[in-house]
């Protein structure tokens, strides 16, 4: 265990000052989330433009460093993609935070690769691997229209 | 009283936790337990096995023996009136379920009001809840004041002339609030309201009484009174339990059962339907034991001291904030960090192999009060010291460190 690998300075930063923590003004593709277990929420907003591809991307919620940085991270780097990539880039980082050494998707960048990364140390902690994924489930739910809320799995 | 010598009867202590020695401060969550309640339930699995109350096999009989000799033990230990007046659950969940449920079918009726608290543990709130959808009765809240407690004032102040019963905690498992519930049930007799109390947190940590509390139920959960997991008593006034219908239907429960009708059996196998959790029934007497063993003053002396360390170190922390600063205070410190997520701090502390918990603990509403949506809580047990909670404030200072506070 290594806490240094969890909570690095990237992490810690986003996770203080999170990006994109709003309303998207006009979003026409949203979804909620939460984690029964500790009561920690979120509300994924999505604004798609003509061409399916995300304009803007935001969220609003409250929970620990490691889901604040997450969607931080998240809603930061899917925008300009479309819903096909952004859904790849979801599969990509959630097989990463299981089992994955790396991440393999063409639509990230390597900058976009590093800072994903930053969220592999909840690896080794199974407990909060579900403050790390429960944005990115979210944004799928939200894609994809469903009405249910998402609840946390690891 | 040596704790160092208490500590020692309980095996996890010799174990290394992630290569830490454990600082377990999560006993209002479970408690640990001693190596004579495992070795009890180790015990009665390997020589003495039988189901109870049903067979004349010599091991049936003494099995059942054995049961019924931890409920008499129960019975004095919480100093009921009647042995029959001791219930085995399958934790203080379920017998709180089955107050409601039964005063539910035969008591409460459609515009009927229960008070609870803002303090009250999700087990003793949503239960009323089902019979506020299934039987339309209103459910209404006293509030907490500044300190984190109910006052016997507030309570007062929320009775109607439709209340008819008041589900309280009897000590607050945020806050650590000692409720006033005698001087409460006494106020609510007196207008004829019914007192269910949940003693999840005080059964493990203050003096039992239950013909001086009067209250009509008290729930008890056992794995938080170093007892096994799976096993809870429900406390409640004879004639009560008589008055009431059966909860569950099954064997041992009934008295005569034909095709056009059934009698149900006296209790208490009344409420004891099916096979019961007998090992835990049986080793659970054993914790009694080791209760007074050490004495429940001392057990209360013990924990008093801690908590008042406890609440003086990390009131001193700048940047930690206290939940609640009740007068009457049981072994419970919650708190938060200005900048630290309560599950951050819970991960960082359990580096150092300090155990402590994170999250609403069961009191959404409670938190959704202090308009907060999660805290941290450190408990107390008999086993704890204060350099317990010394390694607690050094690992809330790695923390800081760590998220440059």
């Amino acid at each position: 265990m290594n806490l240094k690998e969890l909570y690095q300075e990237i992490i810690l930063e986003h996770g203080k000052n999170p990006r994109n923590l709003r309303k998207t003004e006009g979003f026409n593709k949203d979804a909620k989330g939460n984690n029964p277990l500790c009561g920690d929420n979120v509300h994924v907003y999505l604004k798609l433009n003509g061409q399916k591809i995300v304009e803007d991307a935001s969220f609003e919620g409250s929970g620990c460093a490691i889901s604040m940085a997450s969607a931080s991270i998240m809603t930061d780097l899917i925008k300009g993609k479309n819903e096909h990539e952004a859904k790849e880039i979801v599969e990509d980082f959630l097989g990463m935070i299981k089992e994955n050494p790396e991440l393999k998707s063409k639509y990230l960048s390597e900058d976009e690769k590093t800072k994903l990364m930053c969220l592999s140390g909840v690896k080794q902690y199974p407990m909060r691997v579900k403050c790390a994924t429960l944005s990115w489930h979210t944004m799928v739910s939200a894609f994809e229209e469903n009405t249910e809320e998402v609840k946390t799995e690891n | 009283m040596k704790i160092d010598q208490i500590k020692k009867e309980f095996p996890i202590f010799d174990e290394k936790i992630q290569n830490n020695d454990l600082v377990y401060l999560d006993s209002a969550n479970s408690s640990q337990k001693p190596k004579v309640v495992v070795d009890r339930i180790n015990e009665f699995y390997t020589k003495q096995f039988s189901n109870v109350g049903r067979s004349v096999h010599y091991l049936a009989v003494a099995a059942t023996n054995l049961y019924e000799n931890t409920r008499t033990s129960v019975q004095k230990y919480i100093n009921a009136k009647d042995k029959n007046e001791i219930v085995f659950t399958k934790g203080a969940t379920e017998a709180l379920n089955l107050i409601a449920n039964t005063l539910g079918q035969s008591y409460l009726q459609e515009g009927d009001e229960v008070l609870i608290t803002e303090l009250e543990h999700h087990s003793n709130y949503v239960p009323w809840h089902f019979l506020r959808k299934s039987k339309n009765i209103k459910i209404n809240f006293a509030e907490i004041n500044d300190e984190g407690e109910i006052t016997l004032e507030e309570i007062e102040k929320k009775i109607t002339p439709k209340t008819k019963l008041i589900s309280i905690t009897h000590l607050s498992n945020v806050t650590g609030a000692i409720l006033p519930v005698k001087e409460i049930t006494q106020l609510a007799h007196s207008k004829g309201i019914i007192v269910v109390v949940d003693g999840c947190q005080g059964a493990p940590h203050l003096k039992l009484d239950m013909q001086e509390l009067d209250c009509d139920f008290y729930a008890i959960s056992c794995h938080k009174m170093y007892g096994p997991t799976g096993l809870g008593v429900l406390y409640g006034k004879k004639k009560w339990l008589e008055e009431l219908p059966p909860y569950q239907g099954g064997g041992g429960m009934i008295n005569e059962v034909k095709k056009d009708r059934i009698s149900y059996g006296e209790l208490p196998n009344k409420y004891e339907a099916g096979t019961m959790a007998t090992a835990q029934v049986i080793a659970f007497d054993q914790s009694i034991k080791f209760l007074e063993s050490i004495g429940i003053e001392n057990v209360m002396k013990h924990e008093a001291n801690l908590v008042e360390y406890g609440q003086e170190l990390l009131q001193k922390n700048n940047s930690v904030k206290l939940i609640g600063n009740p007068k009457n205070k049981g072994g419970v410190l919650s708190f938060t960090i200005e900048g630290v997520h309560p599950h951050d701090i819970a991960t960082i502390l359990d580096e150092d192999g300090v155990a402590i918990r994170a999250g609403h603990h069961c009191c959404q509403i409670l938190h959704d009060k202090l308009n907060i949506p999660a805290s941290a809580r450190a408990s107390v047990g008999i086993y704890n010291t204060k350099e317990d909670l010394d390694q607690l404030n050094e690992s809330i200072n790695n923390c800081k460190k760590i998220f440059n506070l």
